[in-house]
């Protein structure tokens, strides 16, 4: 990562954007409210995966620099109207980093529609979904800032178009260490960010039901194997009155998912999944679920860093995956 | 004549009917134009009073404006007094009646499906819908098959041409490759599961060409995938 990016002091980064530097900005709402208008996108989250570990801090915020670019990068807001339009509108040779606030219609909008956003797969987007801490849940709403005016939303998404010289391409790739389990194919009728009925090999269940009678590990994710690609849906809760449970991403109909295997240690199978790209990497982020439940407070994860999210996003919304942006000529 | 007045005859908007609003920053090219049914004037340009129907509002894709897309918004009127409407549409529909017709004259004349993207700025998704419409009988072709026109040409590049069988056999799973680009993996899983679904030979050539168009885009990035095609 670049020497002047990082998880650093408001003042620091608040010099950054004076100097008119282009930026991509993480931190908890009030840190961000501190910072001066300028050529930056923002999101809300007090999570982070810093040089020196994971760390939660209120008064800190993660900058990313934009840097490379043919020509000044484009910030703007989307609504939920106009977002699907992000790949149409994104720089032919370049890429889009788009984050959105949890929660929100928008963020609903895009996990259901995004694979069949026009241009999607075309053109690099990444992103993240911002959040709050975890204390502020049932109080504050996650948010997005437009820097160029200082305007914060909880009902918008950002995105900073980044083009390219011809000579660059960006690439996005992911790093889940999570792959599916050898249990049972769980299939849905329904693109849903909850579900009750399902299809367990084959035949007719319920998925709370399933998950309860087998005492499932909550903290692992369905994993879908999409040409590839290990996609996860986390689970975020089981509803049992109502037998269903209910996820941070949709599960879509047409895939097959399974219970992921269980994780020994997830920081040593992280570094040794630890891309090995000669590239330096741009952007990256991580899951807020993946710094709980492997206890990353304090721990470090190799040369990678950024902020620990409420969702991520690789083209299409992702969880509990370590999603990163390099710059390739 | 005013050019509101032109902009209404453009796109046979006629009274009742007038336009309420328009945006030109919803979207790259594209200009979105809210109708409705006239009130009494209050003397702007575009009268500020109108009769717009917030909750049941319904989108369509209309014919173009020079280069720009056209997007109208608008809330169907009872009965069927939208069925003869050019820039109207059915509801849960893309298209306006005058783009559909238009659409369906172009597959008259022989036109392929990606042709007809390309030559009016229609996105896949949309079009693919359209035509489940027709194959319901909705609306009528001469029948004539859609050859795979319009494939990419490149001379020497190593991407097999448009209408090579390889990618309806990458897509209907007959050959599986090893892919390390998380995009195309995306893509495959998804257009091997809109493929598994369609019958129609012709949108299944219009996935093939979809497929074949982002080898086009990446080609420097897919050495790996281009070697493994080159052997089916």
């Amino acid at each position: 990562m670049k020497a002047d990016q990082g998880l650093m002091s408001v003042s620091s980064a608040a010099e950054l954007i004076r100097q008119g530097k282009y930026l991509s900005i993480a931190g908890d709402e009030a840190a961000l409210r501190q910072l001066p208008s300028g050529h930056w996108i923002g999101g809300t989250i007090p999570y982070f995966m810093a040089a020196d570990g994971g760390t939660v801090s209120r008064e800190q915020v993660f900058v990313t620099e934009v840097s490379g670019f043919a020509a000044p990068p484009e910030l703007r807001f989307y609504d939920q109207g106009s977002l699907p339009q992000i790949c149409r509108n994104a720089p032919e040779n370049g890429y889009s980093i788009l984050i959105i606030p949890a929660f929100s219609a928008i963020h609903a909008s895009f996990a259901r529609n995004a694979p069949n956003f026009e241009e999607m797969y075309m053109k690099p987007l990444i992103g993240w979904i911002a959040g709050v801490h975890l204390d502020d849940l049932s109080t504050v709403t996650p948010k997005v800032v437009l820097g160029s005016t200082g305007e914060f939303s909880a009902d918008h998404a950002v995105v900073m178009d980044v083009a390219l010289p011809p000579e660059k391409f960006a690439q996005i790739d992911i790093v889940n260490l999570f792959r599916p389990g050898t249990g049972d194919r769980i299939t849905f009728a329904d693109t849903g960010f909850n579900a009750a009925d399902c299809q367990i090999n084959g035949q007719p269940g319920n998925l709370a039901d399933y998950l309860l009678a087998n005492n499932s590990d909550t903290r692992l994710p369905l994993v879908a194997d999409y040409s590839g690609a290990m996609i996860n849906v986390s689970i975020k809760s089981i509803e049992r009155e109502a037998r269903r449970v209910e996820f941070y991403a949709p599960v879509f109909p047409g895939i097959e998912y399974r219970i992921a295997a269980p994780l020994t240690d997830y920081l040593e199978a992280f570094r040794a999944a630890l891309p090995q790209v000669e590239a330096d990497i741009s952007f990256s982020c991580n899951c807020i679920l993946n710094f709980l439940y492997s206890d990353l407070a304090g721990k470090r994860t190799g040369h990678v860093t950024g902020p620990m999210t409420f969702g991520e996003i690789g083209y299409q919304l992702l969880n509990q995956t370590l999603v990163y942006l390099t710059i390739t000529e | 004549m005013k050019p509101e007045d032109l902009l209404r005859e453009a796109l046979d908007i006629y009274a009742p009917w007038q336009i309420v609003r328009m945006r030109n920053d919803l979207g790259k090219g594209q200009i979105d134009i809210w109708v409705a049914q006239q009130a009494p004037k209050t003397g702007w340009f575009f009268n500020a009073r109108s009769n717009v129907e917030q909750g049941n509002e319904q989108i369509w894709r209309h014919i173009n404006i020079g280069n720009a897309r056209c997007i109208v918004h608008a809330t169907p009127p009872s009965g069927t007094a939208g069925e003869n409407l050019q820039w109207f549409g059915e509801v849960d529909q893309p298209f306006t009646h005058g783009l559909s017709r238009k659409i369906a004259s172009m597959f008259m004349e022989g036109f392929s499906f990606p042709a007809v993207c390309s030559t009016l700025d229609i996105s896949v998704s949309d079009l693919w819908k359209f035509k489940h419409r027709l194959d319901s009988g909705k609306s009528g072709l001469s029948g004539k098959s859609a050859e795979a026109g319009g494939a990419t040409a490149q001379a020497e590049s190593a991407i097999p041409e448009a209408n090579d069988p390889v990618w309806e056999k990458l897509l209907d799973g007959t050959i599986s490759i090893d892919i390390r680009i998380l995009s195309l993996k995306l893509l495959l899983t998804k257009l091997r599961e809109q493929f598994s679904v369609i019958t129609d030979s012709e949108v299944r050539i219009l996935k093939a060409h979809e497929m074949q168009r982002y080898f086009v885009r990446h080609e420097k990035l897919l050495g790996h995938e281009l070697a493994q095609l080159a052997r089916f």
